[in-house]
């Protein structure tokens, strides 16, 4: 989907401690909301181009489900000064989406 | 972007990709502006076994191949759009979005349905509407699905993969609706029960968590333990935004002649949110045939 880099569970934590200003979308293969949420992301992403995207398949990383504490997806986890700062499961409009990353 | 085109169509499910596709090969530049992701209800369905030359196929790849098609025959699409506000009379139609103003001489309404909400008065985050979204956290545990049709017993079948502990599905009417083929299918799990003439009354929790949930047998009220439910309930059609300028009827379907066109001229609908009585992929993409050919009609003629 679009220029978003794919991680897994192995560089998960070493490419959160080196993100200023990112995000990452939990996804699944087959799941219709985290598509939708990706086509979200793709209008985020246009305004946003300082915001690293990533997206990491839930269902082959369970141990960086775990460490997020990502259960459900699309989950976006937001990532500030090289931590998560935040998580939200679900979908969002481009609106809520530019709500929660400035909030968190 | 270009802003004109001779066809919009509102909806990208099969109806509406199907309108589109045709009015591309008829040459006609046309757009689809979509609210979510192209594909519609299908892309929520596990497995579609009824569609002709798939024997079984997952519906949201039957989509992605269909989206692919539609691209490579010029069709525009613009998805996860929030549209704002519709002008359908007179010749020009006009449709606001959130990222531009697109005109036409015609539109094709194929905006679909939505799942229905259970009408709890109560918040409860155990409460899902996607299985494939929200299922893995119930491995192992005991979860209520309810609803008892096709998208009922479709997502009960890929919460058995998943691994939970038990399912129960639960149907309010005095019988399961699902196709019989999906209904054996799901019920030759032990680990599955399923009950027609029961309805959800009220969820219990303990500290924000769902411990059991409270269901009216007609015999009396009963307890199920359970640590999730996922909700089928069937769907409404989703008509808002023309309530004030097409007829609709009682359920808020909108109302064609057999030719998919509307009271209003250069107006057409297809698809699942026409008043009809089936509502099926293959019924989907004959109203949008039928859609597409007659708007193309009404272009040339006028």
């Amino acid at each position: 989907m679009g220029d978003f880099i794919e991680i897994t569970e192995k560089d998960f934590e070493t490419i959160v401690a080196k993100t200023q200003e990112g995000l990452v979308i939990f996804y699944k293969k087959l799941c219709p909301h985290c598509k939708n949420m990706e086509k979200v992301l793709l209008k985020f992403s246009a305004k946003n181009e300082n915001i690293a995207i990533l997206r990491i398949n839930q269902e082959e990383n369970p141990e960086a489900c775990r460490i997020a504490g990502v259960e459900r997806c699309p989950t976006i986890v937001i990532i500030k000064q090289g931590a998560i700062s935040s998580s939200k499961p679900g979908l969002m409009n481009p609106k809520e989406l530019i709500l929660f990353y400035q909030n968190a | 972007m270009d802003q004109n085109f001779d066809i919009i169509v509102l909806g990208g499910g099969p109806a509406g990709m199907t309108a589109a596709l045709y009015a591309a090969k008829a040459n006609l530049k046309c757009l689809i502006v979509e609210t979510s992701i192209c594909g519609g209800l299908v892309n929520s369905t596990y497995v579609v076994e009824n569609f002709p030359t798939y024997e079984s196929i997952h519906g949201m790849e039957l989509m992605e191949r269909f989206q692919k098609q539609l691209v490579g025959a010029g069709v525009i699409i613009e998805d996860v759009a929030e549209i704002e506000k519709i002008h359908l009379i007179g010749n020009i139609k006009k449709v606001y979005t959130d990222t531009g103003i697109y005109t036409s001489r015609a539109v094709i309404i194929a905006s679909g349905r939505q799942p229905i909400p259970i009408d709890l008065d109560q918040e409860v985050d155990q409460i899902h509407y996607c299985s494939i979204c929200d299922g893995t956290a119930y491995k192992n545990k005991d979860v209520l699905v309810v609803g008892g049709g096709n998208s009922g017993f479709d997502e009960a079948l890929y919460l058995i993969t998943l691994g939970v502990k038990s399912l129960t599905l639960i149907e309010q009417a005095d019988r399961f609706f699902a196709a019989k083929s999906v209904q054996k299918k799901l019920l030759a799990h032990k680990r599955v029960k399923a009950m027609h003439s029961i309805s959800l009354i009220r969820c219990n929790l303990e500290n924000g968590q769902l411990t059991n949930v409270e269901v009216d047998t007609q015999h009396g009220n009963k307890t199920l333990f359970v640590d999730g439910i996922f909700v089928f309930m069937g769907q409404k059609p989703s008509t808002d935004m023309f309530k004030s300028i097409l007829p609709l009827d009682e359920q808020g379907y909108i109302v064609t002649d057999e030719n998919m066109m509307t009271s209003i001229a250069g107006v057409f609908a297809a698809g699942d949110v026409r008043q009809k009585q089936i509502r099926q992929i293959t019924t989907a993409m004959s109203d949008g045939t039928i859609a597409s050919l007659c708007a193309e009609r009404y272009l040339r003629i006028r």
